[in-house]
């Protein structure tokens, strides 16, 4: 008896959820990709994707696993090549993971795009990258030391250790930290919070027993930077360590505004999520054909260009990130 | 007898039916109890006694006929029903909590409790657990946990758990079966003072000892459908065993005489720590090696060790004149050694596979080619055993968990003899089995000893220690206390040397 | 009186041999000093506070999966339950910022029993298996953490301040996270040992059919521990948000292996019957040492995941083996 009313329910359930899916039919059908779903980074890709897909007509598919796995991602995306959508665009969990299947996908027809974390050259045609890698790693030791006087400990808590954009931008503050005007600053540790809330706290905490002098963090992820200022602030070290990185608005208003956190970047992710799907519209609309050196006009976002990029594909640059503050998190907190 | 003229049953079942899945458990079976009686059920294994008291404690349900409870029809939709009516069982596997102690497992269900709060008295608990152990002559500690008892002693904690319910009916599965005849007297003297208090007593047993000893009535159960009801006084053992297995047999069969062979096993100054010391004895080709002694007295933890479940830390096993270290039942079974355990559910049977599968188990590799199971061979073996062994079952096929007590135990020994292993080991090998099963099993043995077997059996049965054995050997408190050869021993001496004191 | 204290000291002695979680104890002074001598920072009052702080959100999940456990099942619903009611409470929070800190916590609890009590109908009733019901419930309470937040997070900003305070507050110099746990630990004390449905519970995990037999409603025992579970986990959803200020969906991820974890060291058998309170706090406090002591020595975090593993072994092992001893001892007294 029960076992059937159960049956029921959970039919039920399943029905409710069938329905509530969209269907879609008209022109290109452009797919994002993304590491996580349940993410307000993005959650406002995918409103900038929609406005992009709004722009030229096409239809916008919005997918990611409820964890930030390469697994999760392969199987979302061999079932989109079952479905025969036009485009692909992803941003990775891994560089060189994703490859096998992006090459099916191509081989099916359908446009390979990365963007925000991209994948190896092999397994796409294009990768949006939201700023220079190196001018994100450079600027944010820049923004700690002044912070710290261009003096003192600095630690980096990053999200996965194989995670792409995290390694790239640790080797460019590296780079950085080489120049002569740093000479009194050392990078003591590099950490990793694996994106879990209660892993990365744990770590910021460890790194204010283990390195009692410790000046600055600078943590290159959303849950990593939201993690350590709590941290901070629960550890009662607001004003002695200091911090910054790449972060979410809304997450760290209350950070940036108690003064854990001074400052912190990121690039406007409703504008990434514009241009991926913009030039995915546009690929697929044959108005540009994906040449190094060719100039386009991305809707909204003005003109842009297709270069070489770092790792021998071609990429489409953003441009540099957003600087916030204790004067501007007020008008950003609400929007992302 | 005050119960036996009134004239008002306390519980009277009327044509009661029970089938399960091809098998009629029960058909038309009529059963009924006085005030303040012992009435005693009988019957071979298989004949429907388990499922009989299952009815009237309400954990199972009669697809057919009625229940009075002093006179008015009642259902006992499930256990609990019979328990507000104050109907108590014993189990015959005692249906024990093993994580949990002793005065957990007598008063879950019904615990002493403070009236208002409901707040669990456990001082009170363990001494009233204590002063029931008493009064059954055990000095167990009521913080111990369950599952290192021995059976026995799981028994006597069942039976304070009966005690402790205050039941005006008391159903008791086989309560002596694993008991001392020390504790059995107990026993019989605390059933007389709950009759004499005007409760109603259930008694099921297979020996007549106790039957005679304490029953006012008797019931007799053949095949699911009952022969009869007759008052004890009026009815001869002989008869009664007529009325039970529906023809006549002697009640032991003695083994018969072999010409013992050579030295098959010597064990020297063997010990395991905490459990037994020193234990030295030899067994020869066509002997049967008495093992006796009250429960507890380490015999079964002397026999574990040699077959390598339990090893022991001190001595030396000789298998046929060379020294083995045996360390595990693997080694063991190397050497020859077989072993049928006391508790067969637990250690003896995979109960959810099929009679053929449990007697091949453990020789597998013999039915085996490149790695592929050969099942002919394997069914081929069964088959042989099933017929010789009389197993009780439509085919060889059946799963184990169907049959009784004593099919499962000459399944056992089916999986035992399929081994070709020629020492062995056999602890209480016809605990719980009835009249019918258990010459059977004698007979076995005996064959298997003029065959050139060598055996060792543990038993707690005077008259089937003292007619079944060569030699025996008596153990107390881990130690070995005397040998006797056949010609010198009586039951006398036997327990003399089980209850010595001093070495 | 001299006689009565004397007697009271062997008692003590013979409890002490008796007390199976003798290893863990020996176990996690060992490690501590072991880790103090590393880094003397570890052994300050300051950093033990912070450890238990640490160990009490998971010290109260271990009692409700302790409970699942000594019953023969498994709560692996557990990791997104906390999600979901930390989650509802979080949203609710925005809404009505006015709802005193204290209710939340039995808002959570509230909702953490109803959604066990699914569970627990689904196992008792449905007649499901443990393992197969609450994996199947884990990915839909996960879903439905979604599917009520629409992806987004509840930030630190949007929370009230008392209900941030909560966690970060003191009384008596312990923080009330502590004093929770040791709140809850009282009342299932009293509940498993003092209360004949506590000791039904886990005369069920001993041997279910007695239990039946002899009248106990076993499938009401079962809906009941997974009811239990449930309450536990959401009252640690709302003590997770408070303390990390932060609601997402995918909080907690992997989580319930941590639980497990705790519970199998500190003595709870996978196959039921056995299971105690004091075990499973220590088990806890272990995992906590582990989580809070490993950030604090200096060794690379890619080390750190490899010891974690063989702390982890060698603490069950050294239980084992002390266990193991003490009984071996008590043989020896045996009179043979």
């Amino acid at each position: 008896m029960l076992q059937k009313i159960l049956i029921v329910i959970l039919s039920c359930f399943l029905l409710i959820g069938m329905f509530s899916m969209s269907a879609y039919a008209d022109e290109y059908v452009i797919a994002l990709v993304v590491k996580n779903v349940g993410n307000p980074f993005f959650d406002a890709v995918a409103r900038g994707g929609q406005d992009a897909c709004d722009d030229l007509g096409h239809t916008l598919i919005f997918q990611g696993p409820p964890t930030p796995t390469v697994e999760g991602q392969i199987e979302i995306i061999e079932n989109l090549i079952a479905q025969r959508v036009d485009a692909i665009c992803v941003s990775a969990n891994d560089y060189d993971a994703l490859v096998p299947v992006m090459q099916r996908a191509m081989d099916a027809g359908i446009l390979a795009i990365s963007f925000d974390s991209g994948i190896h050259p092999d397994g796409r045609l294009l990768h949006i990258n939201q700023a220079d890698f190196e001018l994100i790693g450079r600027l944010q030791v820049q923004a700690i030391a002044e912070m710290i006087d261009f003096e003192g400990e600095i630690a980096v808590l990053s999200a996965g250790a194989t995670m792409t954009n995290q390694n790239i931008w640790i080797e460019w503050m590296q780079e950085e930290l080489k120049e002569p005007e740093y000479e009194n600053m050392e990078l003591v540790t590099i950490v990793y919070g694996d994106d879990l809330r209660d892993k990365s706290y744990n770590e910021a905490m460890g790194l204010f027993k283990s390195y009692p002098d410790l000046r600055g963090i600078i943590s290159p992820t959303t849950v990593g930077i939201g993690a350590t200022g709590k941290a901070i602030t629960d550890a009662g070290l607001i004003g002695q360590v200091q911090l910054t990185g790449l972060g979410l608005p809304s997450e760290m208003a209350e950070w940036i505004q108690n003064g854990a956190c001074q400052a912190m970047f990121l690039w406007n992710p409703v504008d990434l999520g514009y241009l991926t799907t913009y030039v995915a519209g546009l690929l697929l609309d044959g108005e540009i054909s994906g040449a190094v050196g060719e100039e386009f006009a991305a809707g909204r976002m003005g003109e842009k260009v297709v270069t070489e990029a770092e790792d021998g594909g071609i990429e489409v640059l953003l441009g540099p990130p957003f600087r916030f503050d204790a004067s501007n998190i007020d008008e950003w907190k609400d929007v992302y | 007898m005050n119960g036996l003229k009134m004239d008002t049953y306390v519980l009277e079942l009327k044509n009661i039916s029970k089938y399960f899945p091809g098998v009629k458990a029960l058909e038309e079976v009529g059963f009924n109890l006085k005030k303040g009686e012992i009435h005693a059920l009988v019957g071979e294994n298989g004949a429907g006694k388990s499922t009989l008291i299952k009815i009237i404690t309400g954990v199972l349900q009669p697809d057919e006929g009625e229940i009075f409870f002093h006179g008015e029809k009642i259902v006992f939709s499930d256990p609990t029903v019979a328990q507000k009516n104050l109907i108590a069982a014993i189990y015959q596997n005692p249906t024990c909590f093993p994580h949990l102690s002793v005065t957990e497992n007598i008063f879950m269900g019904h615990p002493i409790v403070e009236p208002r709060t409901r707040r669990l008295l456990w001082n009170e608990m363990n001494a009233e657990a204590m002063r029931l152990l008493k009064t059954l002559g055990s000095e167990l500690n009521p913080g111990s946990k369950m599952g290192d008892l021995s059976v026995a002693q799981q028994q006597m904690v069942e039976i304070a758990k009966a005690l402790s319910l205050d039941a005006r009916i008391l159903i008791m599965d086989e309560p002596t079966a694993a008991l001392t005849s020390r504790e059995t007297e107990e026993l019989y003297e605390i059933t007389r003072t709950l009759r004499k208090k005007g409760t109603s007593v259930v008694f099921i047993s297979h020996r007549f000892e106790d039957i005679y000893q304490i029953a006012d009535r008797v019931t007799v159960l053949r095949d699911g459908k009952s022969v009869g009801t007759w008052n004890v006084s009026e009815i001869s053992e002989g008869e009664l065993i007529k009325a039970m297995v529906g023809r006549e047999i002697s009640q032991l069969f003695p083994k018969s005489e072999v010409p013992i062979g050579d030295e098959v096993l010597r064990v020297e100054g063997l010990s395991r720590v905490g459990y037994f010391a020193d234990i030295s004895f030899s067994l020869h080709e066509g002997e049967i090696l008495g093992f006796s002694g009250l429960v507890g007295s380490g015999r079964s933890e002397v026999a574990q060790a040699i077959f390598g479940i339990h090893p022991y830390d001190g001595g030396k096993i000789f298998v046929r004149g060379k020294e083995v270290p045996i360390d595990s039942p693997w080694k063991a079974m190397e050497m020859g050694i077989g072993y049928l355990p006391e508790d067969r559910q637990l250690q003896g049977l995979v109960l959810p596979l099929t009679i053929t599968d449990n007697i091949t188990l453990s020789t597998l590799d013999r039915y085996a080619r490149k790695g592929w199971l050969k099942s002919r061979a394997g069914h081929d073996i069964s088959q042989k055993l099933f017929s010789l062994l009389k197993i009780k079952a439509s085919s060889i096929f059946d799963k184990t968990y169907s049959l009784s007590g004593g099919n499962q135990q000459k399944v056992v020994v089916g999986k035992l003899l399929a081994g070709e292993l020629r020492i062995l080991i056999m602890d209480e090998p016809t605990k719980g089995v009835d009249v019918g099963a258990k010459s059977a099993i004698h007979k076995i043995m005996s064959d298997l000893a003029a065959n050139g077997f060598a055996l060792i059996m543990i038993s707690s049965e005077m008259p089937e220690i003292l007619g079944m054995s060569d030699s025996i050997v008596v153990m107390r408190e881990g130690r070995i206390t005397r040998t006797f050869s056949r010609e010198e021993a009586n039951q006398e001496k036997l327990l003399t040397a089980a209850v010595e004191v001093g070495r | 009186m001299n006689d009565s204290n004397h007697v009271s000291s062997v008692d003590f002695l013979k409890n002490l041999r008796g007390f199976r979680e003798l290893g863990l104890v020996v176990f996690i002074v060992s490690i501590s000093l072991l880790i103090g001598a590393r880094n003397p920072r570890f052994l300050t009052w300051g950093n033990l506070h912070d450890m238990l702080l640490d160990t009490s959100i998971l010290s109260i999940l271990a009692i409700g999966m302790m409970l699942v456990l000594v019953t023969g099942g498994i709560d692996l619903s557990a990791e997104s339950g906390i999600a979901l009611t930390g989650m509802i409470v979080g949203l609710t929070l925005i809404r009505y910022p006015q709802i005193p800190a204290v209710l939340t916590l039995f808002m959570g609890m509230a909702l953490g029993a109803g959604f066990g009590a699914i569970t627990g109908a689904i196992v008792a009733g449905g007649r499901v298996i443990p393992i197969i019901a609450t994996l199947g419930m884990m990915y839909v309470y996960r879903g439905l953490t979604f599917i009520v937040s629409g992806g987004r997070w509840v930030n630190a900003y949007e929370m009230p301040d008392d209900f941030k305070a909560m966690a970060t507050g003191r009384l008596l110099g312990f923080s009330n996270l502590i004093l929770i746990a040791i709140v809850v630990y009282i009342v299932f004390t009293y509940f498993i040992n003092h209360t004949e449905t506590g000791r039904q519970i886990f005369a069920v995990g001993s041997n279910r059919e007695a239990a039946r037999i002899i009248g106990i409603r076993t499938n009401r025992i079962i809906w009941l521990v997974y009811t239990l579970s449930g309450a536990l986990y959401g009252l640690a959803g709302v003590m997770w948000i408070a303390r990390y200020a932060s609601a997402q969906s995918d909080s907690a991820s992997g989580y319930v292996f941590t639980i497990v974890a705790a519970c199998v060291l500190g003595g709870v058998a996978i196959t039921g019957g056995v299971g105690s309170i004091s075990g499973i706090l220590l088990g806890s406090i272990t995992i906590g040492i582990i989580n809070n002591a490993l950030p604090m020595i200096r060794v690379s975090p890619f080390w750190r995941t490899a010891l974690t593993g063989a702390i982890i072994l060698i603490a069950v092992i050294v239980n084992i083996a002390i266990t193991r001893n003490i009984e071996r001892k008590a043989l020896l007294q045996r009179k043979i």
